[in-house]
């Protein structure tokens, strides 16, 4: 036989689900929100693991810089499996108008590419679009974005450095394109042979080879890095596998995942307040029900698990709806755009995701219902008897649950997150805000119910309502000031950061850097910029010696990269910028130690950048050994600098003493500030006398990242925007919960001959008020939470966008007293009579 | 408790509630005995305190001062939970706004105090007793869907169903209309003398007190005329 509370639980529910519209819908949003993220996420992963070798371009992926392979590295990697090589560099493509711009150029050899397909438009195939013409000149295919700023059709010839190319075909796609990540300048692809001739991947020059190997199907990919290694001891090769063949999308999508998956959170938690809202004026409804029951002879326990099993039922409807929806959202998505996505995807419904979302989502619920069902539990039976009797709740079984139910949640979200900092801080600066939010809820409460005395009319009686136990201050305030605080933030956050690309960056930053200027004809650079520039102050133009290299030991030991926090490794994973200064420069940013006299020749000295110093353990004093140029340089750091990155000085993580690489083959860099029709002037002007010079222009660059924020701010705004929702849900959850008291009221005060007029004025000030004390508190709670971001890690200037800010504040206001004006009109549509008969 | 106790014994019960306007005393030292199978009316003004007294009597509400016995078990010793178990099979209660369960048929709210005291009969029972209160017919039907009479029939049948040996009833007749009324009263005394339960019930009709065995007026949260105590 069916327990007693099933089958009252059962009759319950025979009544339908009237009374818990909002709840299915606050749960059903947040579980949405998360599924959805957390599937995409997996659709995204799945994508880039299925097309791993297409990405790296093979099973292995080895490379080196500004050195070609050795023949014993090529003879290593022949025994290996089939090997295709590239070669890559910038360099400035030439019109024969004599329009000039930065590519990046690669030639790949015969067999490329070794997995997937190159996408071509105007040639069947790539060996077409390369193979040479009659007359010798080196076909390619290029990206539209070189034909339009040069001017060129296919077919048309253009220079790259000496060498003359035809654009023989547009390049829309390149398999491996992910796995080589962010370029400079508009992409070109020709032969290997083809950019050998240019001279742009002479020993020494600033460019990377790779090789890329397809495995026999009989070979592991562990033993086959393994052979390479041992056969190559003390190498200086970069070696990436399909294992892991795009780190850098593959973190995107860790962190996407996470940011999505937290304004999920966030908005199961404001929604949870709707939660807690529907499932206490639903109790609220059942207190008679309730005191029967114990007059009856029910016991306590009884009415608890007739309640909690309704709850349960529902909450477990509520993430039934909102796993669907969730599922489904990434498939729609896979409909909709798969083949305009960046990164490859597969979608399909992935359990653990779903599991996950379930998890929070049934976490919440209980987090949320728990306390309302204890009160409801605790109703004494007297209430049937004398009106407004509340249940006292003290220590019991459900605020237990439901204080173990939130250290769940707090617990899942911690065990979930990519980092444990990233994510206490969150849980904690939510935890804060809705604190603070439901503390000033109370405030307004308590205010409203002292200052309504001295007003009159309509103002008074929206301050009584404001006061009144069905106030919507309590609820309503709380979760619209979280949604409106999470927007708040990121159009903060974004508001700085655009300010920092548009107007701050471009001040500060130079507008153009050179590259690969000659080493021994540095005087002859500097006299062809004068020529445009005037005067070549050191605020408007700097040159450095320029090189690149990589640390290979700390303290004499060779780099555990293990050893070394992920985040803080980027100093040890990469080959880094470094140059040789004599003299202290004038923005050393020195934080210890001293810098060498200007004219040291003592055993090597460097100067490193503070943070890479510390990720390694290493302090002033301590020793460093770099592979520069195809040589071992071991180094005492005499240094620790602040770099200003992206700022108009030397930004280079490590800077030699000039003695320490004497006579090597070194070519420069320099950085300058100039008008765009400087800029252009000097492009052309320095295509005469030297070609080679890479002129990458910062100011483009920053423009097309301003581009990319706009596009990308109505996404990051439109996801936040979902915590803004449940916050509006939990509104109308307070508006439906009250709709039947204020029919009453409404009633009565027609009875007492008040007018339309003041009646809605009345529901205007209550909800316009809780609008705007969430909209105003939620700007503020945005706003602290952002300030740290902004200053603290992408080191920017606090920019305010007022008029987003305003627009948030009004749109809280104006929805909320949108909602009150609904709540009016519904309780003014009903005549007074039946409202009042009925009561 | 013995089963010899009589099934009310109130020694100088005061109850005293907290209000915004300060506390205040509603009932002031009221003594007052029922015994097996009598009938006792409470009469009185509006605020006099007798709803309190039946709250108190029937275990809803601790008094704040004095002694409650409910079948010779002292009410102050037991909590909500132990209160409600004694009251199970044993006591019943009646109300003026009926407080039928809204989402329970005619039926299922009969039996609803059979099931929760475990009566695995509590289905055939409770049509038997929809049967005697002549609503048989009605037994699909939920509160929403009957007439006030019919809702006073149905909670009258519930309150009897498990045969209490003590039935409280707080102004049974106030929400209905004459006809009615005196339908619902004949049902009651007519049941209640049929299972010799003791009935206390608290009334404004003189004719309806006029039938009990005794009255108890009261006046100001005390007991003003009328034996209080057997």
């Amino acid at each position: 036989m069916t327990p007693l509370s099933f089958r009252f639980a059962l009759r319950e529910l025979r009544g339908g689900v009237h009374g818990f519209r909002i709840f299915l819908a606050c749960l059903a949003l947040g579980v949405a929100a998360i599924a959805a993220a957390s599937s995409t996420a997996e659709a995204f992963r799945r994508g880039l693991s299925s097309q791993a070798r297409e990405i790296l371009g093979g099973d292995l992926a080895l490379s080196v810089e500004q050195r070609g392979f050795t023949p014993k590295e090529q003879a290593v990697f022949a025994r290996a499996g089939r090997v295709v090589y590239s070669a890559g560099a910038h360099a400035m493509a030439q019109a024969p108008s004599g329009d000039r711009r930065l590519v990046e150029i690669r030639g790949v050899g015969a067999g490329y590419p070794l997995a997937g397909q190159v996408t071509l438009e105007g040639a069947p195939d790539l060996g077409h679009a390369l193979a040479p013409s009659s007359d010798g000149v080196a076909g390619a295919a290029v990206e539209p974005a070189l034909l339009d700023r040069l001017r060129l059709k296919l077919g048309d010839r253009f220079l790259i450095g000496n060498s003359s190319f035809i654009a023989r075909a547009i390049l829309a796609g390149e398999p491996d394109r992910i796995g080589r990540g962010f370029a400079l300048g508009p992409r070109v692809l020709t032969s290997l042979a083809a950019v050998q001739a240019t001279g742009l991947i002479d020993p020494g020059s600033l460019h990377a080879e790779t090789a890329r190997i397809a495995l026999p199907a009989s070979s592991q990919l562990g033993p086959a890095i393994k052979a390479i290694r041992d056969a190559l001891p003390g190498d200086d090769l970069l070696v990436r596998d399909r294992s892991d063949a795009a780190p850098g999308a593959r973190r995107l999508i860790d962190r996407l995942e996470y940011f999505l998956g937290f304004i999920g959170l966030a908005s199961l938690l404001a929604g949870g307040l709707g939660v807690f809202g529907a499932v206490q004026a639903y109790l609220e409804t059942r207190k008679t029900s309730i005191a029967v029951l114990k007059a009856l002879g029910a016991e306590g326990p009884l009415v608890r698990n007739l309640y909690l099993i309704q709850i349960a039922v529902l909450a477990g409807l509520g993430v039934v709806i909102g796993l669907g929806v969730g599922a489904a959202a990434p498939l729609l998505l896979g409909l909709i755009a798969k083949t305009r996505l960046p990164i490859p995807a597969l979608f399909a419904v992935y359990p653990l995701p779903l599991a996950k979302a379930a998890l929070f989502g049934l976490l919440s619920a209980a987090a949320f219902s728990l306390e309302p069902l204890a009160r409801a539990r605790a109703t004494p039976p007297a209430s049937l008897l004398r009106q407004n009797l509340g249940g006292r709740v003290g220590f019991s079984l459900e605020t237990v649950g439901a204080v173990l139910a939130g250290l769940g949640l707090a617990g899942l979200t911690l065990v979930t997150a990519p980092t444990v900092l990233m994510a206490s801080l969150m849980i904690a600066g939510v935890a804060i805000a809705l604190g603070l939010l439901w503390l000033l809820g109370w405030v307004a409460v308590w205010t409203a119910s002292r200052v309504r005395g001295r007003t009159r009319g309509a103002l008074r009686l929206g301050l009584a309502n404001l006061a009144g136990p069905r106030s919507a201050a309590r609820t309503a305030t709380p979760a619209i000031g979280l949604g409106v605080a999470l927007l708040s933030a990121v159009v903060l956050i974004q508001s700085s950061l655009l300010d920092q690309v548009r107007a701050v960056a471009p001040k500060t930053a130079p507008a153009v850097v050179f590259t690969e200027i000659p080493g021994d004809r540095t005087a002859a650079f500097d006299r062809a910029v004068g020529a445009v520039l005037g005067a070549l102050r050191s605020d408007r133009y700097q040159r450095f010696v320029f090189v690149t290299g990589r640390i290979t030991a700390l303290k004499g030991r060779p780099v555990d990269r293990k050893m070394i926090r992920e985040d803080q490794r980027w100093a040890y994973d990469n080959d880094l910028s470094l140059s040789t200064i004599g003299p202290e420069p004038a923005s050393a940013g020195i934080v210890s130690g001293a810098w060498w006299p200007a004219a040291y020749a003592g055993p090597p000295e460097v100067a490193m950048e503070e943070k890479a110093a510390s990720a390694g353990g290493l302090k002033v004093g301590d020793s460093l050994t770099l592979s520069v140029l195809g040589r071992d340089v071991t180094a005492r750091i005499a240094v620790l600098r602040k770099v200003d990155w992206g700022g108009f000085g030397p930004d280079f993580a490590l800077i030699l003493d000039p003695a320490a690489l004497a006579g090597a083959p070194l070519r420069s860099v320099a950085i300058a500030r100039m008008s765009k029709p400087q800029e252009v002037a000097l492009t052309r002007a320095l295509g005469q006398d030297f070609p080679a010079v890479n002129v990458i222009s910062v100011r483009e660059q920053l423009e097309g990242a301003a581009a990319l924020f706009d596009r990308l701010a109505l996404a990051i705004r439109g996801a936040a925007g979902v915590a803004a929702l449940a916050g509006l849900l939990v509104l109308a959850g307070s508006v439906a919960a009250g709709a039947g008291a204020r029919a009453r009221e409404a009633a009565t005060l027609k009875v007492l001959g008040a007018a339309r007029g003041q009646i809605l004025l009345a529901y205007m000030v209550e909800y316009g008020a809780v609008g705007l004390i969430a909209g105003v508190a939620g700007v503020a709670l945005g706003g602290a939470a952002a300030w740290p971001v902004v200053i603290k890690v992408f080191e920017a200037r606090w920019v305010v966008d007022w008029s987003g800010v305003a627009s948030l504040v009004a749109g809280a206001a104006f929805l909320t007293g949108g909602g009150g004006l609904l709540a009016a009109l519904h309780a003014l549509a009903r005549r007074p009579a039946p409202v009042l008969r009925s009561d | 408790m013995t089963s010899k106790a009589p099934p009310l014994q109130l020694d100088r019960i005061e109850l005293t509630l907290p209000s915004a306007a300060g506390p205040v005393r509603i009932l002031k030292g009221v003594d007052l005995a029922v015994e097996a199978g009598e009938r006792v009316a409470v009469v009185g003004p509006s605020g006099s305190g007798k709803s309190s007294l039946i709250a108190i009597a029937a275990g809803l509400e601790r008094p704040s001062a004095g002694t409650a016995l409910l079948f010779g078990q002292d009410l102050a010793a037991l909590d909500e939970d132990g209160r409600a178990r004694l009251r199970r099979g044993r006591v019943s209660l009646v109300f003026q706004s009926f407080h039928l369960l809204p989402n329970m048929t005619a039926e299922e709210n009969v039996a609803a105090p059979l099931e929760i005291a475990g009566d695995r009969g509590a289905g055939p029972t409770a049509r038997a007793w929809l049967d005697r209160v002549g609503l048989a017919e009605r037994r699909r039907h939920y509160p929403h869907q009957l007439s006030g009479g019919e809702q006073q029939r149905v909670a009258l049948a519930r309150a009897l169903a498990a045969q209490p040996a003590l039935l409280f009833a707080d102004e049974p007749t106030g929400n209905l209309d004459a006809a009615n009324a005196a339908v619902v009263v004949e049902l009651m005394f007519d049941l209640v003398a049929e299972i010799g339960a003791a009935l206390v019930m608290v009334t404004h009709d003189p004719a309806l007190a006029a039938r009990t065995d005794r009255q108890v007026t009261m006046g100001d949260g005390r007991i003003v005329a009328g034996e209080a105590a057997a």
